[in-house]
């Protein structure tokens, strides 16, 4: 694995997308495709995304640290670090194009994209997983729990692990 | 989870799901004088502990950002804060990150930026970096691989969710505009995954097109808009 390039798709991923979790598809194609990541990692890098602390985005500090250790972790910092940064011409761009139908537009469609894409990620995460009945029940109860906003995430996922146990272990 | 990081801060403030900009006042980012400016040690005291507390997800973190610099602290007045929370949806990469940024430049230019992110991320990343690194050890164990098992249809569970969460704002937005607008939206939403599911084209260029295909077609409705409108 070519660290330098990985810092670029690292980066990349992240300046287009708007959120933490919105560089999942864009990295998930680049680093599949090349073999540097398997489809496993990613569901690990996001599950310790979601029970560490901090915004979920610093998922990309896990992955980086499983397909590259401690250097692709602080790679991983660097890349999600650079690009909030453009929030400060972002601001000034705003202050002089603010509320024009094109740039709302442009963001709305970003938006869409996202979710769009992100949906193919998590089939992929699921046939991954392997796609049994079992695995689409745990799907089901974790949004039903989720729903609810009133179950921790760490405790939705220690359920999906004993379920995980009990079942196949 | 951007959306949930949002929704948060929406049941703080009676809006609409997606945050509407407020106008910027007239000679933004001044800061306001009659609060002291912090010192350059609590700044950096009050990004740590944030770091540290911040169990819990973005929802969370978003919320004790508030809670020190908007309530606890004085730094930021409310409608401040929400105008710079909404601008971060549209910059790149990490909201809460912007958020950390514009607040941290407010507060104490780029000495301010390198001390807030510095706070918030430390902790934060250090935890992340150790809990890795432990699973890393165990991750072959045949009873992590069955709790995996587990855990990854799970947190497709919660991803799917936060999808939902994501497309329902937009679409509703679209719908209360014009019905070109929501057959846009969901033409959108539907292509992407397609694309993304059937070619191999790349993510990066899948969702600029979307972007800009997006922006075309809104900017060309609103100029008929314009010209149809009786005066």
């Amino acid at each position: 694995m070519n660290l330098p390039v990985l810092f670029f798709l690292m980066l990349k991923a992240s300046l287009f997308s708007t959120s933490g979790t919105g560089n999942v598809p864009s990295l998930h194609d680049d680093l599949l495709a090349r073999g540097w990541a398997t489809e496993r990692q990613f569901a690990e890098a996001l599950a310790v995304g979601q029970v560490s602390p901090g915004p979920s985005g610093l998922w990309v500090i896990s992955l980086g640290y499983l397909v590259g250790g401690m250097r692709g972790a602080l790679l991983a910092l660097v890349a999600i670090v650079l690009p909030p940064l453009l929030i400060l011409p972002v601001e000034r761009l705003y202050r002089h194009a603010q509320e024009h139908p094109a740039m709302e537009g442009f963001v709305r469609g970003m938006s869409l994209a996202v979710v769009g894409t992100f949906v193919v990620v998590l089939i992929d995460l699921l046939r991954g997983a392997g796609p049994e009945m079992s695995s689409v029940l745990i799907v089901l109860g974790s949004m039903a729990l989720g729903a609810t906003r009133r179950v921790p995430v760490v405790l939705t996922l220690a359920l999906g692990a004993l379920v995980g146990i009990i079942a196949y272990g | 989870m951007a959306n949930l990081e949002a929704k948060v801060y929406l049941m703080l403030s009676p809006r609409s799901d997606s945050p509407p900009i407020p106008p910027p006042p007239p000679d933004a980012p001044t800061p306001d004088l009659t609060v002291p400016l912090p010192s350059s040690a609590l700044l950096l005291r009050v990004w740590l502990a944030l770091g540290i507390q911040s169990f819990g997800g973005g929802a969370a973190t978003l919320y004790l950002i508030r809670r020190a610099v908007v309530e606890q602290h004085k730094w930021i007045p409310d409608a401040e804060f929400a105008r710079d929370w909404a601008l971060c949806h549209i910059a790149p990469g990490m909201n809460l990150l912007g958020l950390t940024i514009l607040i941290g430049r407010r507060l104490a230019g780029a000495r301010g930026i390198a001390l807030c992110l510095l706070g918030l991320l430390l902790p934060s990343v250090t935890i992340t970096i150790i809990i890795t690194a432990l699973y890393a050890r165990i991750r072959d164990l045949a009873v992590v691989q069955a709790a995996l098992r587990g855990v990854i249809p799970a947190s497709v569970g919660l991803g799917a969710l936060m999808a939902v969460q994501l497309a329902r704002p937009l679409l509703a937005e679209s719908r209360s505009e014009r019905r070109a607008s929501l057959l846009l939206s969901g033409a959108l939403l539907i292509g992407t995954g397609l694309a993304a599911g059937l070619t191999r084209l790349p993510v990066v260029l899948i969702l600029c097109a979307s972007g800009g295909i997006s922006a075309l077609l809104r900017w060309r409705w609103r100029v008929v808009e314009e010209r149809t409108t009786p005066r």
